[in-house]
């Protein structure tokens, strides 16, 4: 009975900074080198792949990261498919017949395209996360959402249009997008690149809510009320290097906001590691020119970084945080007399 | 007539009483017959319980092996290149073009076989006295396809000016 107590009181005391870190034991090494040593495997026998990836793996973190690595560094996501199967969602998302039409349809074309060529879009990625862990005997679960980026027309989410995934290790569920993870897309050439991003593997929940928003609520992994579908919708964005630069995005909480000349603005953020103040910028655009500027007073203690900015003259400013070369976040600040 | 009427009526009066006994027999009789059954029912229920708790210690002591064979398709038609393994090792075969399958050596009975293919959900299923031939359908979960790229764009607001 004193044991079970004490289990409760150690996951509630670890429920609130659920990420990478509560792995911090674990060295992830060998289940990169295992996924890298299967790179030849393909998708025609999963138990096999299963079996190749994970059967030499001592905990369920490892044989997880084992599959999730190999998924994010041997699919490629299809552009050509993504667009057309966004035009074609769109055009049927007041139809529920054709769309389900139209979703028969790509289904079986998407798991042809990700046998054949190895590449698919979120979807695919999610699925094959959750059937790989599931094979492993791993809690594994798609989740459906929306997923909000600089390209996306952010004041027009009114369908999913994105999926990732939970998995539960040792009692408690953590969030990763493999499909992010994986790579980019060449914003001119709309080529798409692998370049892992290990920031979106077992994410903390807070980081993952400001451009993630799951259609079931439970898949947020944060017990607020205050986060709501229309909060993440006025969210700042973040870009991939944020999830490698910051464990917490903390302010300004919104994309656009409203201040008067001269007003002082802080920006709070919690960091992966402590870096050096003058690697700490801001873009700041007025639609004319761009101004690269170091803020004021930035502090840096430990692993928290705050800095203050003003604007000086009245306009409407596209903001960008810069750390080192990485772009983190954007803002739009509309400057009043 | 008058006392004739009333016998006829102490008759049907007499009649009556009988008549309730008679269903009260049986009633009883329904209720033996009743409890007879439960007791048939509790025996039928727990027997094959110990029947089968005695199967696997045999099976466990013999150690009996069957060829297990099958045929695997989904709602509409048999399935090629079904993925057929036993759980936790990569013994395994996979379907011909008709979706038939013989799996490459023979099984004890409460292996697992798992059933792959992408697109499909896995299925697994614990070989007993039954598993000689398998016949299965996959089913292919409720997917909906969704899918948005990062493009790595920085942010340019719309303006009106």
């Amino acid at each position: 009975m004193t044991k079970i107590r004490y289990i409760v009181l150690f996951i509630v005391a670890f429920q609130s900074n659920a990420q990478i870190s509560d792995f911090d034991y674990i060295n992830f090494k060998k289940a990169d080198s295992i996924a890298l040593e299967c790179k030849d495997e393909g998708l025609n026998n999963l138990p096999k792949l299963v079996y190749k990836l994970t059967s030499n793996l001592e905990t369920d973190a490892e044989r997880f990261r084992a599959i999730y690595k190999w998924v994010c560094t041997n699919i490629e996501n299809d552009y050509a498919l993504f667009l057309k199967n966004n035009k074609k969602r769109q055009k049927f998302q007041n139809d529920s017949l054709k769309l389900t039409n139209w979703n028969t349809h790509v289904k079986k074309k998407i798991f042809r395209t990700l046998l054949k060529d190895q590449k698919t879009i979120c979807t695919g990625y999610a699925y094959l996360i959750k059937e790989l862990s599931n094979l492993a005997n791993l809690n594994c679960e798609i989740v459906h959402g929306y997923g909000r980026t600089s390209s996306t027309n952010v004041d027009k989410l009114n369908t999913p249009n994105h999926s990732w995934n939970a998995i539960e290790l040792n009692g408690k569920w953590y969030l990763c997008d493999p499909t992010w993870a994986s790579g980019i897309i060449d914003p001119e050439t709309y080529v798409f690149k692998f370049n892992y991003n290990d920031g979106y593997f077992l994410t903390s929940p807070e980081l993952f809510a400001i451009n993630h928003f799951p259609e079931d609520n439970k898949w947020l992994l944060i017990d607020d009320v205050k986060l709501t579908f229309k909060t993440f919708l006025e969210a700042p964005i973040i870009y991939g290097k944020a999830y490698t630069n910051l464990i917490h995005h903390d302010t300004p909480k919104k994309l656009s906001n409203t201040l008067r000349r001269n007003e002082k603005i802080t920006f709070k953020y919690q960091l992966v590691k402590p870096t050096p103040v003058n690697q700490i910028h801001l873009l700041v655009d007025n639609g004319f020119v761009d101004r690269k500027v170091q803020p004021n007073s930035v502090i840096i203690k430990d692993d928290m970084l705050t800095f203050e900015h003003q604007f000086n003259t009245t306009g409407f400013y596209d903001v960008h945080l810069l750390i080192g070369d990485d772009l983190i976040s954007s803002y739009t600040f509309k400057v009043k007399r | 007539m008058k006392t004739n009427f009333t016998l006829k009526q102490k008759n049907y009066g007499l009649v009556k009483p009988e008549s309730i006994e008679q269903f009260s027999m049986r009633d009883i009789l329904n209720r033996t017959f009743g409890l007879i059954g439960l007791i048939m029912l509790t025996t039928i229920i727990s027997n094959p319980v110990f029947a089968q708790t005695k199967k696997v210690a045999e099976s466990k002591s013999v150690t009996q092996e069957i060829i297990v064979k099958g045929v695997v398709s989904d709602e509409i038609e048999p399935l090629y290149l079904v993925n057929v393994v036993l759980e936790g090792t990569e013994t395994g075969t996979s379907t011909n073009e008709k979706g038939e399958f013989t799996f490459p050596k023979p099984l004890k009975y409460g292996d697992v076989l798992v059933f792959s293919y992408l697109g499909y959900d896995t299925a697994k299923i614990k070989i007993n006295e039954n598993s000689t031939f398998i016949e299965l359908m996959l089913t292919s979960g409720g997917i909906e396809v969704v899918g948005d790229l990062n493009i790595e764009k920085p942010y340019k607001s719309k303006r009106s000016n």
